[in-house]
């Protein structure tokens, strides 16, 4: 049963026909029942951890917001911020990395010290009652579960994006090492997605340090391909439409034989056997010369 | 001839900045009073100023090397300046690399490189 679209969720919990009597059984002994979860809680790590911290007060003050939005969705039939509240609490929950699992033990509890009071309330008149209102409990159980797992899992996939994004920040740096001159160290596997990435970030700062020569040096990629050797005639175009010359330094003694056995021109990029050779030239062509300090 | 694009003139040097995306037609009448205006004044060189456009399709990029050529011809060297990154990119991608056309990066660097052109033309 999909019952996290509080569009369309509400309408199966709202018209289930136990509904009210699982929460009336619920609201009648909810001190009990709290007391109970509090003992369950005591062996569950983290949240016992995150209820220490909360003050007697606002930990009933919590309670009773709960209890208010549950008469709010049940009684009067206004899902919405039942809804909303397990969803900021999942995605709360999930950032401070309380785990999943506690919350299974935690609705477990709730479930099974529910029932004898459910039983107690109906279960001598009315099995068909019985059976609604057990059924209702799973249901409403269900829908807080499947709220809190999907914020969960949103939160857990945003948390690896902005990873991603960091990892992919890192790996492409563009260094200005003086005056319109600027350095791409490439380290690792150049694949077409952070290929890129490069160009943009080394065309943005093109831009903004007004570079006339950039030096891109491959030392750290592992293998150059076709395909990379075309995201390099790329780049060093592009940056030329700029108005910068692209160096490329770095291509090792296997490299530049791959590249030859697979028949790449290379011809069209400015190739520089290594680092410091390439920033000899680039400084050239800037205009600089170093020289020597006299000792 | 109704031209929507102002062309500056400093000293020897024409500038023209291309403010918004300009129409087919419109780039050639830019391509032909260009043409004209670079025998008209003398000039010896033309600099052509991008980088308010932040798209640069095939038949742009193609008159804007056309231009370069045509003011060649002519006895200027053009210089096409402040291609912007996204426009560069896509250029690239499309294949669109203005092979032999000269580029600098904004309008200080292309008065420097014409600038300095001048000086070994005289010397």
């Amino acid at each position: 049963m999909s019952v996290t679209d509080p569009n369309t969720a509400p309408q199966t919990l709202r018209d289930h026909p136990g509904m009210k009597d699982f929460f009336s059984t619920y609201e009648q002994r909810v001190e009990t029942l709290n007391a109970g979860l509090m003992v369950t809680v005591g062996r569950l790590p983290s949240l016992d951890a995150l209820v220490r911290r909360m003050t007697p007060e606002a930990l009933a003050e919590n309670n009773r917001l709960s209890m208010d939005n549950m008469r709010k969705a049940i009684v009067h039939g206004d899902w919405a911020p039942l809804l909303e509240r397990q969803r900021s609490d999942g995605a709360t929950y999930a950032a401070m990395g309380i785990p999943f699992r506690e919350w299974f033990d935690l609705v477990a509890a709730f479930q099974s010290s529910l029932i004898p009071f459910l039983v107690a309330d109906y279960g001598g008149k009315d099995a068909v009652r019985l059976g609604h209102a057990l059924t209702a409990m799973n249901a409403y159980v269900n829908a807080a579960m499947n709220n809190i797992a999907e914020e969960y899992l949103k939160t857990k996939e945003r948390i690896i994006a902005q990873q991603q994004h960091a990892i992919h920040e890192l790996s492409t740096p563009v260094l200005k090492l003086r005056d319109r001159l600027l350095l791409v160290p490439l380290v690792g596997i150049l694949d077409t997605q952070r290929a890129r990435q490069m160009t943009e970030q080394l065309l943005s700062a093109i831009r903004d340090n007004r570079a006339k020569v950039v030096v891109i040096d491959i030392t750290g990629v592992p293998a150059v391909d076709s395909k990379v050797a075309n995201h390099l005639f790329q780049t060093a175009a592009a940056a030329r439409l700029m108005g910068a010359q692209a160096v490329i330094t770095g291509l090792s003694a296997d490299v530049a034989q791959a590249l030859v056995a697979l028949g790449i021109d290379v011809g069209r990029l400015t190739t520089i056997g290594d680092l410091q050779g390439g920033l000899e030239e680039a400084q050239r062509m800037l205009g600089y010369r170093v020289v020597a300090v006299e000792a | 001839m109704n031209v929507h694009v102002p062309i500056l003139k400093l000293g020897e040097v024409l500038i023209v900045t291309v403010q918004a995306a300009l129409t087919d037609a419109q780039l050639i009448d830019l391509r032909t009073e260009l043409a004209d205006r670079v025998g008209r004044f003398r000039s010896k060189g033309v600099v052509l100023d991008v980088s308010l456009l932040d798209v640069l399709d095939s038949f742009a990029s193609r008159t804007l090397s056309d231009i370069a050529k045509v003011a060649r011809l002519r006895g200027a060297r053009a210089i096409i300046v402040g291609i912007q990154p996204e426009a560069a990119f896509a250029m690239v991608q499309l294949g669109l690399t203005l092979e032999g056309i000269d580029t600098a990066v904004d309008l200080d660097e292309a008065m420097e490189i014409l600038g300095s052109s001048q000086v070994r033309g005289r010397g």
